[in-house]
């Protein structure tokens, strides 16, 4: 391996020597406190790694990593994404006792299987980086073992993701029956020579099925709610946001090397399938009286808004789906945050039901200004990053003469807007027994948490208004070069 | 120091960021210093950009590129800032008196319980104002637009508590709301003729591709003068400005009197070049001026609420900016905007030491005697009514009325009749403005005025008044010794006028007219009362009273034309056809919510097989198409 490979890979081994490091330091002396620093400060290094790794980049690294632009900009918010995780959960963790240590290194495993992913330019590091991402996923959500409900969310997302991996790796062995070979470049090739082959649409449709299901679209998004519900805050902002994104991005290389026009079929399989998942995830959020799982019936429409430019491909695809997802991180993880740090008090409940947020407007009004930013972003009100980010989606969406799919974009996002204000409007309703609330809503907030939702307010705020600089950054990428 | 320009909005937007953030824990003095200070920064930055701006040795429009907020396919949205002389009037304007105004109110507002409150909203209106003044792009214009809406509304209805405030509130946001509605509409129209919506290349394309008169540029412009006539409240959409008055009287001299109302006058003013290729709507701009200055001026003779007759005489004076660009005479129109801006803030100001010392008594009636209790107030409030009155030689007021009137006459798109309106005007101003004088200060004293304003209320009436009587001086019409420092600066040129009298008679005619309405007002209000009593008392003088108390009965008229018909319509609509359909459209996207809900059942068993089944739905679409 030569140095130039050593740097690319930089932002990986300095996750890898930080995982055995933290756990060598829990080995010797239990402290939640530096566990957390230091998963923090890891996270940091590893951030601190990719202008070194964009120094020689684009780089095939062996033939199953590649580093280059795109790879780059995902290991920055998935990296971001997961230092936003470490801070949020220390405050949760912290009132709730137990052995809250080794809780940091399943999430820095996890967001390096998700770094893995997103650079994978084969199929056997696509599938391994998913593994790595998952199975630590299993340990976080089920935590918090003293209640019913983590343990019950956790079983089942490991029997339902196993078998959404098992229909994904039947699908690339199809594939590979045809192809001979698992490099992207070359199933794509293969999937073209043989695109009336019905064991290479089977194939394709069996990967379809298992990241159908990783993006919770419809009529895979039945566990969602109830997975999104039982997790940890700080776990359900994690899956909302890395999971699902890290996914779309190694998909979206992938297919980025197959002309569109190839597989029509499986084209309006994936159109058909996003569509369900705007109109099912809308409507779903409607009646719900759980924050967390009107959220979570949210991040089901948006993973269909996000198909919609998934489906134009190539860069427009890549730039569209990468802003979007730029903006969809820093909402969601503000609105878990403003969740997770309600939830970190004595009571050691989850501050997710819908009466929990009666009049928070009157007795925390910093934390619901922010969680009404940031809702208010998620359902894309102009001058928030989330309304640039619907902007660009729509606009790829047109581009690649998508109408039908975008117009269902356009009527369900109309939808989405109720449910989004309902919340902001029992924020601002008066408390019902104003003192009692108060005393329960008044958890100590650390400062970094406080930083964090400062940071994660600005970041809304500026790629909504001030979004030039990011978009020379996306614009730079260009996923059609290998 | 031109690169200064981007802080004039951006100290005001400050102040309102902190304010609204920290406003509740911060002590009065903190909230004072960042409120009156950032719009006192403001006014500083736009004083040195005013300087950089005129020594800069080859004069030319600067304009600063902050960014690109979105670009997608043909449509580029860029935050311009654009500055030449308008708009560097515009900001003067609005951050020098927008501060004297704040200054008033750390003392006017001290004892309200939601000091942080009133400050965040008027340090956010300064920030909006500056945004709507220096855009360089119609729709960045347009969110300044919409932001001075907003506090607008937020300020009437400032005093929630009290509904009749809160109805005044909405009553002003619907009804510039319809005038808003036509600008929009006439942004699309320029946006598909003319390709770009930066105000600059919009000029220059329009000369271009415009014929005059031609269908799409009579429609660009009346949809933007149907925006212009709702902000500056003119008619038919003036209903909601008397209303206002609801708000804190800082309010009303900032936004309702110096600033925000003259939107319009600036929108007009900043696309002249479009109205110059559309005369027939130039027409009507100048008809509307007139006869809205001539029925707001008779309305603010009949009030007896102090404020609702100096927002009347607003209506007026608006309408005088109005008859100015609608003979083309945009510069004319901004130096009346400029001395307005002076007298009419000094006069409101002035009037709210008033209200305050008569613990918020506002009627004229329940006043009198003042002078002598209030003697600063007189003096300034006196110099604020010469103004407006237009006294001649002495007042600012007159050199800008005087160059509205001129070009009326002299301008081809002007004429007799027009001029004619203008100078009753002028009688009718003279008559009112020395009515509130009469009725407040002279007289036998009603009711007892407490304790005297206080420094911070006193300095910014002395400055006002000193700029309502001198601001005048720079620019003096040719028969008095040509001065003409504010044209020049404009860069208009005098041109060859032709018209039915001369200059100097013109000038005379309307002195004389203004001195007749001060004289009259002499005659009614101070040497012989009984006259005006005795003919109210008559059953036609009392009809014609009631008829200009209520603004020419337009609130009623409006009521009985639109109001209840729709309100009408609208029940008799409740079941209708389409009323069942959107009926539906809820009922069944909660029956499909609660049909997807049952899906939910939390069993894993059957989440599996929802996974399963999906897979063969793909698996047969894939394999099937």
């Amino acid at each position: 391996m030569s140095a130039y490979n050593v740097m690319a890979m930089s932002p990986f081994i300095a996750g890898a020597v930080a995982v055995v490091a933290i756990m060598l330091g829990i080995a010797v002396r239990r402290s939640h406190r530096a566990s957390a620093a230091a998963t923090v400060a890891a996270f940091a290094l590893m951030l601190a790694c990719i202008p070194v790794a964009a120094g020689v980049a684009p780089r095939q690294v062996t033939p199953l990593v590649v580093i280059d632009a795109y790879a780059l900009f995902w290991l920055a918010i998935i990296f971001g994404a997961g230092m936003a995780t470490a801070i949020l959960a220390r405050d949760y963790l912290r009132v709730r006792g137990g052995q809250p240590e080794e809780f940091y290194l399943l999430l820095l495993i996890s967001c390096i299987g998700a770094g893995a992913m997103v650079c994978s330019r084969h199929f056997a590091s696509f599938y391994l980086g998913l593994e790595v991402m998952t199975i630590p996923l299993y340990g976080m959500i089920s935590y918090i073992c003293s209640g019913k409900r983590g343990v019950e969310a956790g079983l089942k997302y490991l029997i339902l993701a196993g078998a959404a991996s098992a229909f994904l790796l039947f699908g690339a062995a199809l594939i590979f029956s045809e192809a001979g070979t698992l490099d992207f470049v070359g199933m794509a090739c293969a999937t073209v020579n043989y695109s009336g082959s019905l064991v290479v649409l089977a194939g394709l449709a069996m990967v379809l099925v298992g990241v159908g299901f990783k993006l919770s679209l419809a009529p895979f998004h039945l566990w969602t709610p109830d997975v999104y519900e039982g997790a940890p805050a700080p776990v359900t902002a994690f899956m909302a946001t890395v999971s699902k994104g890290a996914v779309l991005a190694a998909l979206l290389r992938y297919f980025s090397t197959v002309s569109p026009d190839t597989f029509m079929s499986l084209r309006t399989a994936f159109s058909l399938a996003a569509a369900a998942s705007m109109i099912a995830g809308n409507l779903l959020a409607l009646r719900q009286t759980n924050v967390k799982r009107i959220l979570a019936c949210s991040s089901i429409a948006h993973a269909g808004y996000v198909a919609v430019a998934f489906l134009a491909l190539g860069d427009i695809a890549a730039h569209a789906v990468a802003y979007y997802f730029a903006a969809y991180f820093a909402a969601t993880l503000g609105a878990f945050g403003v969740i997770t740090l309600l939830s970190a008090n004595g009571d050691l409940r989850e501050h997710d039901a819908m009466e929990d947020y009666r009049g928070l407007f009157h007795t925390r009004p910093v934390l619901a200004a922010v969680l009404a930013l940031m809702l208010l972003s998620l359902a894309g009100v102009p001058l928030t990053a989330g309304f640039l980010g619907k902007v660009y989606v729509f606009m790829a969406g047109i581009r690649a003469g998508l109408w039908w799919q975008t117009g269902v974009l356009v009527f369900a996002s109309a939808v989405g807007l109720v449910y989004y204000l309902r919340i902001i409007a029992v924020m601002t309703a008066t408390p019902k027994d104003g003192d009692h609330a108060c005393e329960v809503l008044l958890p100590a907030v650390s400062s970094a948490a406080k930083g964090l939702l400062a940071a994660l307010t600005l970041a809304v705020l500026w790629m909504g208004i001030y979004p030039a600089p990011l978009l020379r950054i996306i614009e730079g990428i260009h996923l059609s070069a290998h | 120091m031109l690169q200064l320009l981007w802080t004039v909005p951006a100290l005001p937007l400050l102040g309102f960021a902190l304010l609204a953030l920290f406003g509740r824990r911060l002590p009065r003095a903190g909230v004072s210093v960042i409120g009156a200070g950032s719009v006192g920064l403001s006014a500083v930055a736009s004083g040195l950009v005013a300087w950089g701006y005129i020594t800069q040795t080859v004069p030319a429009a600067y304009s600063q590129c902050l960014w690109t907020w979105m670009e997608v396919g043909s449509l580029k949205v860029d935050m311009i800032l654009w500055l030449d002389p308008i708009s560097l009037v515009m900001i003067l304007v609005a951050t020098g008196v927008g501060f004297l105004i704040h200054v008033y109110s750390t003392e006017y507002m001290r004892d309200d319980a939601d000091y942080a409150r009133f400050f965040a909203y008027m340090n956010l209106f300064v920030g909006a104002m500056v945004v709507l003044v220096l855009a360089g792009s119609l729709p960045m214009l347009y969110l300044g637009w919409e932001g001075v809406g907003l506090c607008s509304y937020l300020l009437i209805g400032f005093w929630y508590d009290n509904a009749d405030n809160a109805r005044a509130a909405v009553k002003a946001f619907l009804v510039t709301r319809i005038g808003d509605i036509g600008m929009l509409i006439g942004l699309f129209v320029l946006w598909f003729s003319l390709g770009t919506l930066d105000i600059q290349p919009l000029m220059e394309r329009a000369q271009l591709q415009w014929t005059p008169n031609s269908a799409v540029a009579v429609a660009a412009t009346a949809l933007l003068l149907c925006g212009a006539l709702g902000k500056s409240g003119q008619l038919p959409l003036q209903v909601w400005l008397p209303d206002a008055m609801a708000g804190p009287t800082p309010v009303s001299a900032l936004i309702h009197a110096a600033t925000m109302v003259a939107a319009g006058v600036y929108l007009l003013a900043r696309t002249h070049v479009l109205f110059d290729l559309a005369p027939a709507v130039q027409c009507v701009v100048a008809v509307i001026g007139a006869a809205t200055l001539l029925l707001a001026g008779t309305s603010a003779l009949a009030q007896r609420d102090i404020k609702r007759a100096l927002a009347y005489s607003t209506i007026s004076q608006l309408g005088y900016m109005f008859l100015a660009l609608g003979v083309g005479a945009w510069s004319a129109a901004l130096f009346h905007f400029m001395t307005h801006a002076f007298f009419k803030a000094l006069l409101f100001m002035a009037a709210g030491a008033v209200i305050l010392a008569m613990h918020h008594e506002q009627d004229m009636f329940n006043m009198g005697g003042l002078r002598r209790r209030l003697p600063l107030v007189f003096w300034t409030f006196l110099a604020g009514a010469m103004s407006l009155a237009a006294l001649p030689l002495v007042t600012a007021g007159f050199y800008s009325k005087d160059m509205i009137l001129w070009s009326v006459l002299s301008s081809p798109k002007g004429g007799f009749l027009l001029w004619a309106a203008g100078v009753v005007g002028a009688f009718l101003t003279g008559l009112y403005s020395f009515r509130i004088v009469f009725l407040v200060f002279f007289g036998e004293e009603k009711g007892h005025a407490s304790a005297k304003p206080g420094p911070a209320m006193m300095i910014p009436l002395v400055l006002l008044a000193v700029l309502a009587l001198g601001a005048g001086f720079v620019e003096i019409p040719e028969t008095l010794g040509r001065v003409a420092l504010f044209s020049s600066f404009m860069g208009v040129h005098a041109a060859e006028a032709s018209a039915v009298l001369g200059e100097g008679t013109q000038q005379v005619l309307a002195a004389l007219l203004a001195l007749g309405g001060l004289a009259a007002a002499v005659v009614l209000y101070l040497l012989r009362p009984g006259i005006v009593k005795a003919w109210v008392a008559t059953p036609s003088g009392a009809a014609l009273q009631r008829l200009c108390a209520s603004g020419w009965g337009f609130d009623a008229l409006y009521g009985m034309l639109i109001i209840r018909p729709v309100v009408a319509l609208s029940s008799l609509c409740r079941d209708d056809f389409m009323a069942v359909v959107w009926r539906a459209v809820g009922i069944c996207a909660e029956g499909a919510a609660a049909g997807l809900g049952r899906a939910q059942t939390g069993r894993l068993r059957f989440y599996m097989a929802g996974i399963a089944l999906g897979a063969v739905v793909v698996l047969a679409l894939v394999v099937l198409l």
